[in-house]
C-alpha cells in the first residue's frame, strides 16, 4: 500500500482510535522510541530559530498553563520576557546592530533562542530540594511533583538559570516537566513536535550531543565558524560541578546575550567549605568561652 | 574550570546583558526567615554556652536559664519558618526525606534533634529535681544539644550560600564565621542581660567578654566576607539603600562598634565607681542583639537584592 507522506510507523495503525496518538508516536515526529532508563533532552539548535514562538504556545496549551503577560516590552519582539511559573519556553529576541549588508549566514544579526529548563546533571534545583518533591524520571529528567511541594522556595535562588519559580496562585514550584505526561505515553515532548525549523529537537541525549558536533561542523564549513555548544560536557555552561546539560543550545555569540552565564556553578559545593568554617568558629568560641570560665560566678 | 568559549566569539564580557533582564531569580525569603535564623542561632549557642559552662563551679542558675532560652528559641523559630512555606499545611513534607546535599533539609533534620534535646535538657534538669533518672537524662543530653547548637548557629549561612545567588555564593566560608559569631555574640548578650536581671552581675559580666571576644571575630569575618564581595565586583547591593543601612549602620555600628565600647567604658566606670556602669551593659546587650539582627536580615535583603542584578550574576560566572 502506497501511503503518500505519511510515515510507514503510522500505516501500522490505520485501524485506531483516532482520537489517541500512535504507541511510540515519537518514533514518526522525532526519529526516536521514547523508553524509560535512557536519558532524553533537548538539543535547541538557535541557527535555525525564525522566533515564531510556537513552542510557548504548544507548551502553554499542552500543561494548561495561563498566560501572564499581555503587554509589550519593547524588548525586541520578546513580551514573554523569562521563563517562570507559567512559562516554560520562552523565546529571547536580541537585534545586534550592525548593518545587514555585513550579515554572517545563518540567522543573520537577529539572535532568537528558545529558552527552557536544562534539566542539569547534577541539578541544583533537585540538590536543593528538601521535600523531595523535584526528583529524577525514569528519563533522566527533572520534574516538580505538585502534590509533595510545600513551597519552600529553596529550588528557585538555587537554579543556576532563573528557571524555577513559586507560582502566587497555588504557592508551588513550577517548571519545564520536558512533557513528562507526553514522554510515559510515547510522545515528543510538545515544544520540540510544534517547532516548524527543527530549531528545537528531542532525542536521547548522547545521539543529539553527537548531531549537535556534526552542526557545528557543517557550520563552520558553511561560513558560520562563531557556531559553538553551550551545555555539552565540557563545553561553555558546564563546569564548576555542574556534567552536562540535558537541554543544550548551539549558539553563535556569547552566552550573555542570550541571558545564559558563561561558567555557572554547582551550589552545593558552597555547602562544605560553609559548614566547616562555621563550626571551627563556633568551636573556637566554645574554648574562648571555656578560658573566659562562663558559669564561674 | 569551565570550558573556554571559541575563539571565534569575543573573548571578553564586556558587560553585556540580555535587555537587562535578570539572569537568576531571587528568593522568596523575607523577615520571617531572618527571624528564625536570629532565634536559632541565639537558641544554637545559648547550648553551646551551657555545655561549657556546666563545669564551672556555681553555674546551676546560668545552665538552666541558657538550657529554658535554647528550648524557647527552638519552639517559637520553626512557628515563623513554617509561615513562610508557601503551602504551609504540607511543613511536615520537609521531614520526608534526607537530602545530603540541601543545607535546608539537613538543617530540618538537625532542627528536629536540637529542638528535642533542647527539650531534654531543660525538662529534664527540672523533672530532675524530683526523679534522678530524668536529671541523668538531661546530663547525657547535654553534649549532643551542643553539638547540635553548633550546627543550628551556623547553618542557615550554609543554607544561603548553596544557592546561585551571586551575594550569597560568593563568599560561604566567611559568611558562616559572621553567623557563627553574631550567634554567640547573641547568646552570650541575651544571658548576660538575664544574669543581670536576677542579680548574678559576676556571671553576666564573663558573658559580656564573651560576647565582645565574638563581636571581635565577627569584625574581622565580616571584613573578609566584604573583601571577598569587592575583589567579585559584587558589593554594590551591600552597600546602598535598606540592605546597606541594616548591615554598615545596623550590624556593623549598632550591633559592634557600639556595644564593645559601651562594655569597655562600662567597665572603666566601674573600675572609678561611677554610676554609667549599671546602665551601659544591659545597653550595649541589647544593641548586640539587634545588631545581629539587623545584619542577618541585610545579608538576606542584599541578596535578593543581587539576583535581580543579570551583571552581578554574570561577573561570577565568567569563568
Amino acid at each position: 500500500m502506497d501511503g503518500g507522506l505519511a510515515h510507514p510507523r503510522v500505516l501500522e495503525h490505520t485501524d485506531r482510535d483516532p482520537q489517541k496518538p500512535i504507541p511510540q508516536e515519537a518514533e514518526v515526529t522525532a526519529g526516536c522510541r521514547v523508553e524509560p532508563g535512557r536519558s532524553y533532552g533537548f538539543f535547541t539548535d538557535t541557527t535555525l530559530c525564525i522566533g515564531c514562538k510556537a513552542c510557548e504556545v504548544a507548551c502553554k496549551e499542552w500543561n494548561n498553563l495561563p498566560a501572564d503577560n499581555l503587554g509589550m516590552t519593547g524588548q525586541s519582539y520578546d513580551n514573554t520576557g523569562r521563563l517562570g511559573a507559567h512559562t516554560w519556553r520562552h523565546v529571547t529576541f536580541l537585534e545586534q546592530d550592525a548593518r545587514a549588508t555585513s550579515m554572517p549566514p545563518f540567522q543573520s544579526n537577529w539572535l532568537m533562542m528558545s529558552d527552557v529548563c536544562k534539566h542539569c546533571d547534577p541539578a541544583p534545583c533537585l540538590e536543593a530540594c528538601p521535600t523531595g518533591a523535584l526528583f529524577r524520571t525514569e528519563f533522566d529528567t527533572v520534574v516538580v511533583q505538585q502534590d509533595i511541594c510545600n513551597g519552600c522556595g529553596y529550588c528557585v535562588p538555587a537554579c543556576p538559570f532563573g528557571v524555577v519559580e513559586l507560582a502566587k496562585e497555588d504557592g508551588k514550584a513550577h517548571k519545564c516537566t520536558l512533557c513528562y505526561d507526553r514522554l510515559k505515553g510515547g510522545l515528543e515532548p510538545a515544544c520540540a513536535k510544534s517547532c516548524p525549523t527543527d530549531s528545537i529537537q528531542f532525542g536521547p541525549v548522547e545521539e543529539l550531543q553527537r548531531r549537535a558536533e556534526a552542526r557545528v561542523t557543517d557550520l563552520h564549513e558553511k561560513g558560520q565558524p562563531k557556531a559553538y555548544l553551550y551545555g555539552t560536557p565540557g563545553a561553555p555552561g558546564t563546569g564548576k560541578g555542574l556534567h552536562h546539560l540535558n537541554a543544550f543550545f548551539l549558539l553563535t555569540e556569547r552566552p550573555e546575550l542570550y541571558n545564559l552565564p558563561p561558567a555557572p556553578a554547582r551550589p552545593a559545593r558552597n555547602a562544605r567549605p560553609s559548614l566547616l568554617s562555621g563550626l571551627a568558629t563556633i568551636a573556637g568560641l566554645a574554648v574562648a568561652a571555656a578560658l573566659v570560665g562562663v558559669g564561674r560566678r | 574550570m569551565s570550558a573556554r568559549l571559541p575563539n571565534t566569539v569575543p573573548q571578553d564580557w564586556q558587560g553585556e546583558t540580555y535587555h537587562g533582564r535578570p539572569v537568576v531569580k531571587a528568593s522568596s525569603f523575607d523577615w520571617k526567615v531572618s527571624a528564625y535564623i536570629v532565634m536559632l542561632g541565639i537558641a544554637g549557642s545559648a547550648q553551646v554556652i551551657a555545655a561549657v559552662a556546666r563545669r564551672q563551679p556555681g553555674s546551676a542558675g546560668l545552665v538552666r536559664r541558657a538550657r529554658w532560652l535554647a528550648l524557647a528559641g527552638s519552639m517559637v523559630g520553626p512557628l515563623t519558618l513554617v509561615q513562610h512555606l508557601k503551602t504551609r499545611s504540607r511543613w511536615f513534607n520537609m521531614l520526608r526525606i534526607v537530602r545530603p546535599t540541601s543545607p535546608m533539609s539537613l538543617g530540618s533534620w538537625l532542627l528536629t534533634g536540637f529542638g528535642a534535646l533542647s527539650g531534654a535538657t531543660a525538662l529534664g534538669a527540672w523533672l530532675g529535681r524530683r526523679w534522678p533518672l530524668a536529671g541523668r537524662v538531661a546530663e547525657a543530653a547535654q553534649g549532643p544539644a551542643a553539638l547540635a547548637g553548633a550546627g543550628m548557629s551556623i547553618y542557615t549561612a550554609s543554607l544561603l550560600s548553596s544557592t546561585s545567588t551571586p551575594l550569597w555564593a560568593a563568599a560561604p566560608a566567611p559568611l558562616a564565621a559572621q553567623f557563627g559569631t553574631a550567634s554567640m555574640a547573641g547568646a552570650a548578650s541575651a544571658l548576660a542581660l538575664v544574669q543581670r536581671a536576677v542579680g548574678e552581675e559576676r556571671s553576666a559580666r564573663r558573658l559580656e567578654t564573651l560576647a565582645m571576644l565574638a563581636g571581635a571575630a565577627e569584625l574581622l569575618a565580616k571584613r573578609e566576607t566584604e573583601s571577598r564581595w569587592r575583589r567579585a565586583g559584587i558589593a554594590a547591593p551591600a552597600k546602598e539603600g535598606a540592605p546597606g543601612a541594616l548591615l554598615q549602620g545596623g550590624g556593623t555600628w549598632l550591633g559592634l562598634l557600639a556595644p564593645i565600647a559601651a562594655h569597655a567604658l562600662g567597665r572603666a566606670a566601674d573600675r572609678r565607681g561611677g554610676r554609667a556602669g549599671e546602665v551601659l551593659p544591659e545597653l550595649a546587650s541589647l544593641a548586640m542583639i539587634l545588631g545581629g539582627a539587623a545584619m542577618r536580615h541585610g545579608v538576606l535583603l542584599a541578596g535578593n537584592e543581587s539576583a535581580c542584578r543579570p551583571r552581578d550574576a554574570f561577573r561570577v560566572t565568567q569563568r
